[in-house]
């Protein structure tokens, strides 16, 4: 028994429908592909982003708010960390490297952001080329950044006034009238910029930045410099009483032991102290949430899609009626009626199902695409288990209701057909 | 080639309250070729599709070769269709998408003997017959030549009986002629030849005619 020729005709027969079956069927497919895949991805992408920040200590406020800063470069307006809070967790012996994380700055949008040369090693695991800043006016590029070892930049200072991190840095020179510094300030731009190092590949948005000593970032904004005056040094150790406030800090802690301490020793009125991962934790139990109601709205529409799509194939194969009880006076049993019936659905929701799935695939590579530009963290969007098995599931469902076209036209009275 | 004796008794059909046929005896013996004539609604496709064993009759039996189609299930009717009966349609039914030669093989894809096996027999009906084989698509041959591939089709069993539901009746003149010949031919090749039809020039070289009226035999 071979019923497949015959399936095949009669697509080719009613080719424009079972196209336009097909096509609703992928794009239904294809939506719930699209969702799961970007939702797994988005994730992926924004836990791998904030892998290297151990723990994130700044002023009492809202840790998604500093973890957007500081991991995704977003801005977000953030209070400044007393500068005795930081000077008391640069004294901590638990701690690998405390990093200040400073920013406000930009160059034609790509973010300047000030830290130590260390945590810029953390962070890119070696550098793919030149070297570590060693002075004030020395900068670390971004692996994506477009600009070379050696190239003098520009920063225009606080051209970004939407970046309220700015406003609040702003905020604090206000209050060091007795700086016996003189700076610039203005869209024509601070002093001089030269790259000398180029960071790995990281994932996150500082792949765009341009990376300078805190102390620059300091200067730019009229702040003390972290030294005593005349002292030109760069990174730690800091003199306690010359310290700004900052936006964040970085801790890398000796130990999983260490890291939970500076935790709770930070997380007090004074300041807060978190694990990204355990915000980020918090922020997928939402996603998650809104993808599950995403998912069940979509699994009730691709529900509908198929029962909207076989009332179809039942019409259409109502018209056919007089073709099947030919095939049943040439001797075809009601078996071989059931098969080519569900074949006939079975081809058009296996074809749309593979085709939803290439779709969903591309639509979710996409969109990652696009995120990933537009927000500099890098995410791959790919077909996992959860996409197959939901995959799965709908075929099951959908060919066992493709039975129920295939049940109503098998038992129809073979004479009733050919008159 | 050896057809089968038919020996129909005491057929009614009914649907509802409305008695569709009543026959009391019909008769074909191998070798003939009988048609079932009368205006339309007298019921002649009606007893064709029973004597088929499309359908079972309210009452009676209709036996080929002392099987009673009547008293079999669905399945082993549609075996013996399969395995001894041909069909030929008034619009042909062939698969309009599909080769002539596909649509010789159709019965081959529900049939226990695969279409490759067939295909050398189909060939050789189709060249018989006279039907061009390098149209691609059926549809795309004129209606004798749909005709003949439908009859080619009917014979791919090599059936003992053909049923022929007015074969002629979408044909013009020429092509009936040719269609009238070949069920001539094929009753003389021993198969029982049943026909429901109108035409008086497949009428005229029948070896029986059984005329029937609102589902009564009145004469044969």
């Amino acid at each position: 028994m071979n019923p497949l020729p015959l399936v095949f005709a009669m697509h080719r027969r009613n080719r424009f429908s079972s196209a336009l079956f097909l096509i609703i069927i992928a794009l239904a497919v294809a939506l719930g592909i699209t969702i799961s895949a970007q939702e797994r991805a988005l994730r992926q992408g924004s836990a791998r982003a904030a892998d290297r920040f151990d723990l994130v200590v700044a002023a009492p406020g809202s840790a998604n708010d500093i973890l957007f800063s500081v991991v995704y470069l977003q801005p977000t307006a953030v209070e400044l960390l007393d500068p005795a809070v930081f000077a008391d967790l640069l004294a901590q012996p638990e701690a690998e490297f405390v990093a200040p994380i400073g920013f406000g700055d930009n160059i034609e949008g790509d973010p300047v952001v000030g830290t130590i040369a260390a945590f810029v090693d953390h962070l890119s695991g070696g550098l793919a080329e030149g070297r570590l800043f060693a002075a004030h006016e020395e900068a670390v590029v971004g692996a994506l950044s477009p600009y070379a070892l050696g190239e003098e930049l520009a920063v225009g200072h606080g051209e970004v006034d939407a970046d309220a991190a700015a406003d609040a840095i702003d905020a604090e020179e206000h209050d060091h009238d007795e700086r016996d510094h003189e700076h610039e300030h203005g869209a024509e731009g601070h002093a001089n910029l030269t790259v000398v190092g180029r960071m790995q590949p990281t994932g996150t948005p500082w792949d765009r930045a341009i990376i300078v000593p805190i102390e620059y970032n300091w200067e730019a904004h009229g702040l003390d410099l972290g030294h005593k005056p005349g002292d030109e040094r760069i990174g730690p150790p800091f003199a306690a009483e010359h310290l700004p406030g900052v936006p964040a800090v970085v801790v890398k802690p000796a130990d999983v032991a260490a890291a939970y301490g500076l935790r709770g020793a930070y997380g007090s009125e004074r300041s807060t102290a978190f694990f990204p991962a355990e915000i980020l934790a918090t922020l997928y139990d939402v996603l998650g949430e809104v993808t599950r109601i995403m998912s069940g709205l979509t699994l009730v529409a691709q529900v509908l899609v198929v029962a909207a799509i076989l009332a179809g194939i039942v019409a259409i194969l109502d018209l056919m009626r007089r073709r099947f009880a030919v095939l049943r006076a040439l001797g075809a049993g009601p078996g071989f009626i059931f098969l080519t019936v569900w074949l006939y659905v079975a081809v058009l929701i296996v074809a749309g199902a593979a085709t939803g799935l290439g779709l969903g695939w591309g639509l979710a590579a996409g969109l990652s695409a696009a995120i990933a530009t537009q927000t500099g963290v890098a995410m791959q969007a790919n077909i996992g288990s959860t996409e197959i098995l939901g995959l799965f599931a709908f075929g099951v469902a959908a060919l066992l209701l493709a039975t129920i076209p295939a049940l109503l036209i098998y038992r129809r009275p073979v004479i009733e057909g050919l008159r | 080639m050896s057809g089968l004796e038919l020996a129909a008794t005491a057929l009614t059909l009914r649907y509802g309250s409305e008695q569709v046929l009543d026959i009391r005896a019909l008769v074909a013996a191998p070798g003939s070729l009988t048609v079932l004539s009368g205006a339309s609604g007298s019921g002649k496709s009606s007893l064709l599709y029973l004597l088929a064993g499309l359908g079972r009759p309210t009452t009676g039996s209709v036996a080929w070769g002392g099987s009673d189609l009547s008293t079999l299930s669905e399945s082993k009717r549609d075996r013996w269709r399969r395995q001894h009966a041909g069909f030929i349609f008034q619009d042909f039914h062939l698969i309009d998408e599909m080769t002539p030669l596909d649509n010789v093989l159709l019965p081959a894809w529900f049939g226990r003997v695969s279409a490759a096996t067939l295909r050398a027999r189909s060939l050789s009906l189709l060249e018989e017959l006279a039907v061009p084989l390098e149209r691609r698509q059926a549809g795309l041959l004129s209606r004798g030549e749909q005709q003949r591939v439908a009859i080619a089709r009917a014979l791919l069993a090599n059936p003992d009986v053909i049923f022929a539901d007015e074969p002629t009746a979408s044909l013009d003149r020429a092509a009936g002629s040719q269609v009238i010949a070949v069920l001539t031919r094929l009753a003389a090749e021993g198969r029982t030849v049943i026909a429901a039809s109108h035409d008086p020039d497949l009428r005229a070289v029948a070896s029986a005619e059984l005329v029937l009226d609102h589902g009564r035999m009145v004469t044969s």
